[in-house]
């Protein structure tokens, strides 16, 4: 099995240290930090991710796969930058204020981190002035906002009116999630995107940003 | 009541008609092999029901009375991957019911009291915060404390209870708590040992997606209350069988796509993801999930939770980090 194959078989099998020692075997045999990113590291997490899309993983599963992935990205992130590789684009992710929810928040930040796309996330429970601080100072392509309660998804709508006020709304895509989040309500507060699971937030940010 | 009971798709039979809630018991030696035979029975047997919870576009529930007795609550393997959260959160949620890492999420009485119109989002207890903390008026009652010494006193006490209801605080909100009452007892083994058997008692539980994290971590309460009594009684006490019951153990309308699957998208059910696994492959050791409870590498588990959350009080902080070293060694059983 070639070394790529490897990694991708690790990641899935959310194999931590042999991914990290299979990237470290890799990088000393000069294969370039991004064929080892997108044909190991990425090409595991795809199929991670089509097993969840497909209901063959259990989430845990997922999480276990995505810190086997981080380690991995975390041998690799200083080459990345030394040979200037860019990400798919940055997104900002976070459970609005109020609301102490992050599990589905957390699923889509790896799956999107596994897609290949930068993610900052800030946590759970987000000020609207924090999700509008770190969309300026990372120059974010698209921002994502979780919530799983009916009484802190309204905030969401805040978020976006900051963003406006802020003068960001028309240089950052917004995407919106969480169990009463609907696509109606998506409309309603003027989101770009709603997904309904993990699965469907890799279609939607690949629809926004390619 | 119309409106409130729907037939089960597709089947014909009385259970409905007759208005009967049926009662189920499932009996296995781990916590897993319990929660699959939990599912089968309550999806195979149980009633369609509404809840409060229900979007309008959802199915009614499927849900039953049921009894789930895990002969051996620590015998491995002891997790199954189905759940929904990874083992760093769950390893924090074990945490907020055992040492009450979360108490202090609960917002401020005067709040509670407002029931649904609080505009306050914390949360209105936690299950450490009424079992540990209990008021009644002016006093503060530590009941899991209450039942360590009642049961290192008189072992076969029927008296050993803990409960949660709060009659005043919890029928105006829109989030009451699910676990009611936790009662033990201490039995004798063949070689004269004492072995703690702990029943839990549930208004109302999401089978499908909490009944596996509530037993992780009641019944690592449960071998706590077992290690504390066998410390006042300087004799070892074992872990005995766990008993659960639930008025009502439901799977939620809104879980049925992910249990029935699509096969013409090719999206399985859980059923089949289930029979295309072997156990083993749908199970983790607690081996396994040590590391992951110490630190998921992810921002979950207990290290993170004690560098991310700096407002929790500083003697929960030290039993967290008591648990972190007991669970940094070896023989340690998450």
């Amino acid at each position: 099995m070639a070394i790529y194959e490897q990694i991708a078989d690790e990641v899935v099998k959310g194999q931590a240290d042999a991914v990290k020692e299979l990237v470290n075997q890799a990088i000393s045999e000069e294969i370039s930090a991004e064929d080892v990113l997108n044909n190991g590291l990425v090409a595991g997490m795809n199929v991670v991710s089509k097993k969840f899309k497909n209901n063959e993983f259990f989430i845990p599963e997922v999480l276990v796969s995505a810190r086997a992935m981080t380690a991995g990205l975390e041998i690799l992130n200083p080459l990345l930058a030394e040979a200037n590789v860019k990400s798919k684009g940055k997104i900002v992710i976070g459970t609005v204020k109020g609301d102490l929810h992050d599990i589905g928040k957390n699923i889509v930040g790896m799956m999107l981190q596994g897609a290949g796309y930068e993610i900052v996330d800030l946590g759970a429970d987000v000020p609207k002035e924090k999700f509008i601080e770190f969309t300026q100072k990372e120059d974010a392509n698209v921002v994502g906002l979780s919530a799983l309660l009916t009484t802190t998804m309204i905030y969401m709508q805040e978020v976006i009116q900051g963003l406006k006020d802020a003068g960001l709304r028309d240089k950052v895509k917004v995407i919106i999630g969480g169990a009463p989040v609907t696509q109606a309500y998506a409309d309603q507060i003027e989101a770009d995107g709603y997904a309904p699971d993990a699965a469907s937030a890799i279609d939607l940010a690949k629809d926004l940003l390619d | 009541m119309i409106g409130i009971f729907m037939n089960n798709s597709g089947k014909e039979g009385g259970r409905v008609q007759a208005g009967q809630i049926p009662i189920l018991r499932v009996d296995a030696d781990t916590i897993p092999r319990a929660y699959e035979q939990a599912i089968r029975e309550v999806w195979e047997k149980g009633i369609s029901i509404r809840t409060e919870y229900d979007r309008p576009e959802d199915p009614p529930s499927r849900d039953a009375t049921v009894v789930i007795v895990v002969q051996e609550p620590f015998a491995q393997p002891r997790f199954h991957r189905s759940f929904a959260d990874g083992l760093g959160g769950l390893a924090e949620y074990v945490m907020e019911v055992v040492h009450g890492a979360h108490d202090y999420w609960v917002k401020p009485l005067e709040e509670i009291l407002k029931g649904t119109e609080s505009k306050d989002t914390r949360w209105t207890y936690t299950y450490h915060g009424r079992l540990f903390e209990y008021r009644v008026e002016d006093l503060v009652i530590d009941q899991i404390d209450a039942m360590i010494n009642k049961l290192a006193a008189t072992g076969y006490t029927r008296r050993a209870q803990a409960i949660t209801w709060n009659p005043k605080l919890d029928p105006p909100t829109e989030d009451p708590p699910c676990l009611q009452r936790v009662w033990g007892r201490l039995c004798e083994d063949e070689e004269g040992g004492y072995v703690f058997n702990m029943n839990t008692h549930w208004r109302s539980r999401d089978l499908f997606k909490a009944w596996f994290e509530n037993v992780i971590a009641i019944t690592t309460l449960m071998r706590t209350i077992a290690e504390e009594i066998g410390k006042k009684i300087n004799s070892p006490v074992r872990v005995g069988r766990y008993a659960d019951i639930s008025d009502s153990l439901h799977i939620y309308g809104s879980y049925f796509r992910e249990i029935e699957g699509d096969p013409e998208k090719g999206i399985k059910s859980f059923f089949d993801k289930l029979e295309s696994r072997t156990f083993e492959e749908r199970t983790w050791h607690s081996d396994f999930v040590k590391s992951h409870f110490i630190d998921d590498g992810l921002g979950k588990g207990l290290k993170p939770m004690l560098e991310r959350e700096m407002e929790m009080p500083e003697d929960v902080r030290q039993a967290i980090a008591r648990e972190l070293r007991s669970m940094e060694q070896d023989d340690y059983i998450v």
